[in-house]
C-alpha cells in the first residue's frame, strides 16, 4: 500500500478558501483597502520624506539664515522652489561666521527669473559664492569633470535643458554645464550661478531686459551654516539668531514640520480612511468570520471527532485567515503602488509636497507595514471564532443537521 | 479492548435531568462483534459517543486498550480518536468543500504514518459502492451515499475497532447486505465492532448483543426471545426514512 499523503493540510485550506468565494471575497477586499490606504499613506510620507532629504543634503547645509521677515519665503525656495528674492546687509554674512560653532558659512543671492525659454514656469535663480560655497562644491567634487567658469550655470533637474546648450535670463546669456540629480524639492526648479556673472547680468538688464532687476549693492539673500562636528545645530541656530539681529534660521528639522505641515491635510485624509476602514472592518471580519466560525462547529467537531487536535483546528482557521489577509494585502499594494506610480507627479503637484520615488528599502518597509497591520487585524478578527470553535465539543459530529 | 465501568452520562434540561446512560458496564473483547439495540432515545448514541472519546461520561470509566480516556491530555485523546477507532455517525457529515474521496482520507491528516493512502480510499469508496461519487461533493449526495462515505472514512485508518451508530440505517436491503458483508470480513480479520443498529435481522452478525432501555443496558442471550424482537421494527427510524426508499 502506498504510504503518500495525497490529501495534506494545505490542500484542505486551499479547498475551504476556494469554496467559500463571497465571504472570502469580503474578506479579501476589505483587507485590500486598508492594506492599500495604509500603503499609499507610507509611501507618499516616506517620498516626501526621502525628498527632503535628498534636497537637504543637496543644500549640504545644517541651517539656512534668512532675513527675518523671510522666513516662509525661504522655506519655499528650499521646498517647491517658487521664485522669490530677498535680501540682507552682507556683514550677516561676517557676523553669521563669527558665532560660535558655525564651521563654514557661504552667502547666496535668491533672484526671481522672469519666465524664460526653457521652462513652463519662472525658476528661482541662485547665485553663489565659489570661494565659500559648499553647496555646489560637494556636487562638483562628484562631478570632476565640470570646472564652471564665466557664465556657466548648473541646473535643477526640472529646469529643461541640456548641457552644452545655452539658456537665457534677463537678456544674459548662460551655458549649461551641469544637471543636478532629481530631489523632488525647490533645488529642482533652481539656476545655481556665481555672484559675478549675476550681477553683470543685473546690470546689463536695464538695457537687454524687458524688465530690470536689481541686486542692492552690498546685499545678500541667505547664509548657508555648516556646523561644528559635535555642536547641535538647533542650539547654533538660537545663537545666530540672538547675536545676529533681523536673522531668522530654518534647519531641516523645522522643514520636516513644515513639509509634514502640507502633508498633513493629506496624511489626516490617508490616516483618517486608514483608522474608519481599520475601525470598520475589524467589527466587520469578525462578524464575517464569526458568522463563519457558527457554520463551521460542526465542521470543526468532525474534525475532532476524526482525530483533529485543538492545535490542528486553531492552525487551519489561521491560515486560513492569513492566507486571505496576505492575498488581500498584495492586491491592496499592487493597486496602490499601480495608481501611485502612473499618477505619482499628478499627485506631488496637487498635494504641493516635495516627491521623489521612495527607496526600494522605503518600499519594502510600507508594503510590509501594510502586511502586518493586516495580518494583526486579520488574527484580532479570528480571535473569537478560534474560541468559540476550539471550545466545541466533538460530540456535536453525533447531533443531526448538515453541516 | 473498550471497557466501561459504571458509565454513566446526565444531561441537563434546564431544571430536569436526563439520564442518558445510566451505570453501564461493558467489556468488549478483541475481535468482538457487538450489537446494541434498543428504543429511540434509549441512550445508545449517548454510550458510543463516550465509548469513542467524544463525550465525557458523568461518572464512571473508558478505557481503550486499557487507557483510561477520562484525563488524557488534548494529543492524546485526539490521538486515540486517530489511531484507535473508527466512528460511523448517526448522523453522517462531512466536510463540504471537499470531495468524497478526500473526506473519506480526511482522517489521513491525523494519522500521518498511518495504513491510509489513496489506493486504499478509493478501494473502500468501491466496496460502499460510490466508485461512480468518488468526485463529487458531498451536498450531493442522498443522505444513504453520505453514510456510505461516513462507513469509508471511518476505516480509512484501518482501526483497530469501529463503532458504528446505525452505520446501515439509510441503506436499501441490498446495500445493507453488502456493508454487512465488508464488516464482517474486516471483523474476520481482526477488527473489534461495536455498532448499533435497529435492524434485528443483523443479530446474527454480531457475537454479543445487548439492549439499551431508558439509559439500562442488558446482554441479551442467544438466541434472542422472538418476543422482544418484534417491539424493534425495522422501519423504525425518525429520519430520513423517505431515502432509503427512494434508493430502492
Ligand atoms: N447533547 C444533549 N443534550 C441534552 N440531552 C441529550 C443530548 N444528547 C442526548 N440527549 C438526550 O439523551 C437521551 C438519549 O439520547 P441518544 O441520542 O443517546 O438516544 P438514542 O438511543 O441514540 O436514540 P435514537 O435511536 O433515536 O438515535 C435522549 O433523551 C436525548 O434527548
Ligand atoms: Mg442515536
Amino acid at each position: 500500500m502506498s504510504k503518500t499523503h495525497e490529501f495534506r493540510f494545505f490542500r484542505l485550506v486551499a479547498r475551504n478558501l476556494a469554496h467559500r468565494p463571497y465571504r472570502n471575497i469580503a474578506t479579501v477586499f476589505i483587507i485590500a483597502i486598508i492594506a492599500g490606504t495604509l500603503f499609499a499613506s507610507q509611501y507618499l510620507m516616506s517620498g516626501a520624506e526621502q525628498s527632503l532629504d535628498a534636497g537637504i543634503s543637496r543644500m549640504g547645509a545644517d541651517i539656512l539664515v534668512v532675513p527675518e521677515r523671510y522666513a516662509a519665503a525661504g522655506q519655499s525656495v528650499i521646498l517647491t522652489g517658487t521664485p522669490t528674492s530677498f535680501f540682507f546687509e552682507d556683514s550677516v554674512f561676517e557676523k553669521v561666521t563669527r558665532v560660535q560653532g558655525v564651521a563654514k558659512a557661504s552667502p547666496q543671492i535668491y533672484i526671481a527669473t522672469l519666465f524664460a525659454s526653457c521652462c513652463a514656469a519662472p525658476v528661482q535663480m541662485i547665485a553663489i559664492d565659489p570661494e565659500s560655497d559648499f553647496t555646489i562644491s560637494a556636487w562638483l567634487k562628484r562631478n570632476p569633470g565640470v570646472v564652471p567658469g564665466v557664465d556657466d550655470i548648473i541646473i535643477g533637474n526640472s529646469v529643461i535643458q541640456n548641457v552644452g546648450r545655452d539658456l537665457i535670463f534677463y537678456g544674459h546669456t548662460f551655458h549649461v554645464v551641469g544637471i543636478l540629480e532629481k530631489t523632488g524639492m525647490g533645488v529642482d526648479n533652481a539656476v545655481f550661478t556665481r555672484f559675478e556673472d549675476a550681477s553683470v547680468m543685473a546690470n546689463e538688464s536695464g538695457t537687454k531686459a524687458v524688465r530690470k532687476v536689481t541686486i542692492p549693492e552690498g546685499m545678500i539673500s541667505a547664509v548657508l551654516v555648516k556646523v561644528l562636528p559635535g555642536a547641535s545645530p538647533a542650539e547654533v541656530a538660537l545663537e545666530i539668531q540672538r547675536q545676529v539681529p533681523g536673522t531668522k534660521t530654518i534647519l531641516p528639522d523645522g522643514l520636516l514640520n513644515a513639509v509634514s505641515g502640507q502633508l498633513s491635510a493629506v496624511t489626516r485624509l490617508l490616516s483618517g480612511s486608514t483608522i474608519a476602514v481599520t475601525v470598520v472592518s475589524i467589527p466587520l471580519l469578525g462578524i464575517i468570520s464569526a458568522m463563519v466560525a457558527d457554520e463551521r462547529r460542526r465542521e470543526v467537531s468532525l474534525l475532532r471527532a476524526l482525530g483533529a487536535t485543538r492545535l490542528f483546528v486553531v492552525r487551519l482557521i489561521l491560515a486560513e485567515s492569513f492566507s486571505l489577509a496576505i492575498i488581500g494585502s498584495f492586491i491592496g499594494i499592487g493597486t496602490a503602488a499601480a495608481i501611485l506610480v502612473a499618477f505619482q507627479d499628478y499627485i506631488a503637484y496637487t498635494l504641493k509636497i516635495p516627491f521623489i520615488l521612495p527607496s526600494p528599502l522605503a518600499l519594502l518597509a510600507a508594503g510590509g507595514g501594510a502586511l502586518l497591520l493586516s495580518i494583526g487585524i486579520v488574527g484580532l478578527s479570528s480571535l473569537y471564532p478560534v474560541v468559540l470553535i476550539t471550545s466545541s465539543e466533538p460530540y456535536m459530529a453525533l447531533r443531526g443537521g448538515e453541516l | 479492548m473498550i471497557e466501561g465501568i459504571g458509565v454513566t452520562k446526565v444531561f441537563r434540561h434546564g431544571r430536569s435531568d436526563v439520564v442518558a446512560v445510566d451505570d453501564v458496564h461493558l467489556n468488549v473483547i478483541p475481535g468482538e462483534f457487538v450489537l446494541i439495540y434498543g428504543r429511540s432515545g434509549s441512550g445508545k448514541s449517548t454510550l458510543l459517543g463516550m465509548l469513542g472519546g467524544l463525550i465525557n461520561p458523568t461518572s464512571g470509566v473508558i478505557r481503550v486498550n486499557g487507557l483510561d480516556i477520562g484525563n488524557l491530555s488534548d494529543a492524546m485523546i485526539s490521538e486515540v480518536r486517530a489511531k484507535e477507532i473508527g466512528f460511523v455517525f448517526q448522523f453522517s457529515g462531512h466536510i463540504p468543500t471537499v470531495t468524497v474521496l478526500e473526506n473519506v482520507m480526511l482522517p489521513m491528516l491525523f494519522y500521518r504514518d498511518g495504513p491510509g493512502s489513496l489506493s486504499r480510499a478509493v478501494e473502500l469508496i468501491r466496496r460502499v459502492g460510490l466508485s461512480d461519487r468518488a468526485d463529487a461533493y458531498p451536498c450531493t449526495l442522498s443522505s444513504g451515499e453520505m453514510k456510505r462515505v461516513a462507513i469509508a472514512r471511518a476505516l480509512i485508518n484501518s482501526p483497530p475497532i469501529l463503532i458504528a451508530d446505525e452505520p446501515t440505517g439509510d441503506l436499501d436491503i441490498d446495500t445493507e447486505y453488502e456493508i454487512m458483508q465488508l464488516f464482517q470480513q474486516l471483523n474476520s480479520e481482526g477488527m473489534t465492532f461495536v455498532m448499533v443498529t435497529h435492524n434485528l435481522d443483523l443479530v446474527p452478525f454480531g457475537t454479543r448483543t445487548y439492549r439499551m432501555d431508558r439509559g439500562k443496558m442488558m446482554e441479551i442471550p442467544r438466541p434472542l426471545p422472538g418476543v422482544t424482537m418484534t417491539k424493534e421494527p425495522n422501519t423504525h427510524l425518525d429520519h430520513d426514512a423517505g431515502t432509503a426508499m427512494n434508493e430502492l
